[in-house]
């Protein structure tokens, strides 16, 4: 069994102004989840808001925290789109 | 069906064209513009960014959720991403159908499930400083770009 995962990381907009960086590649224990994903990244990067308010893809596809992550996995983190109700 | 997420100008015209056919009686298209005030304040310029490769897969799930319900439905939708002017189209989303009534639903429908899922973001450049759009919420950009 591998001992760590690679997964492609992608922030966007003001996430990506707060973690100062659009990619990075980041290694998790193999059964991490994208809650783990994010924690890790917020140890890395202090200024990332907490998870209220953020939303993870995996792979282009809108992803719960609670979701298992793969090797090779492309996980992007985004704020709010800018929609609005108007 | 069309989708693009591009830094070309959109031409209103060319996504009417793309649904347009000899059964489409109606076609509705809505456009959203770059306005010069937000928040009270006036504003100078806008900038989008994009998750492209996250960004054109959603309109197209948009697109499939239009079909379902409205299925004579032919949808093109297109956004802007860079620096765009006041007065400038930033998205467009037309609809051709048999009739006005479900051309209109489904532009309405179309424009607002774009606006909650796809991954595209505003900058919004104003006389009190540069901010993020998220939602209702305008949150203070940083200088990185």
């Amino acid at each position: 069994m591998a001992v760590a995962i690679a997964v492609k990381i992608r922030f966007f907009a003001r996430l990506r102004e707060l973690a100062g960086v659009e990619n990075e590649a980041l290694q998790v224990a193999p059964g991490s989840t994208l809650r783990d994903v994010y924690a890790a990244l917020r140890d890395r990067h202090g200024a990332l808001p907490s998870l209220e308010g953020v939303r993870g893809a995996v792979n282009q596809e809108f992803a719960g925290w609670d979701d298992p992550i793969s090797n090779g996995d492309e996980v992007a983190f985004i704020p709010p789109v800018s929609g609005g109700a108007r | 069906m069309r989708y693009d997420v591009q830094t070309d100008p959109i031409d209103a015209r060319e996504l009417e064209a793309a649904v347009s056919h000899s059964g489409a009686g109606a076609i509705c298209t809505f456009s959203g513009i770059v306005r010069d005030s937000s928040r009270g304040q006036t504003v100078t310029h806008l900038d989008y960014e994009a998750y492209a490769e996250m960004a054109v897969p959603q309109m197209r799930k948009i697109g499939q959720e239009i079909k379902d319900r409205w299925p004579e439905a032919r949808v093109a939708m297109a956004h802007r991403t860079g620096h765009l002017e006041i007065g400038e189209v930033s998205v467009v989303v037309s609809v051709s159908c048999p009739h006005r009534a479900e051309a209109f639903e489904a532009c309405r429908w179309g424009i607002d499930r774009l606006k909650e899922s796809v991954p595209i973001w505003k900058k919004e450049h104003a006389e009190d400083g540069t901010f993020w759009i998220e939602g209702e919420e305008a949150k203070p950009a940083g200088n990185a770009g």
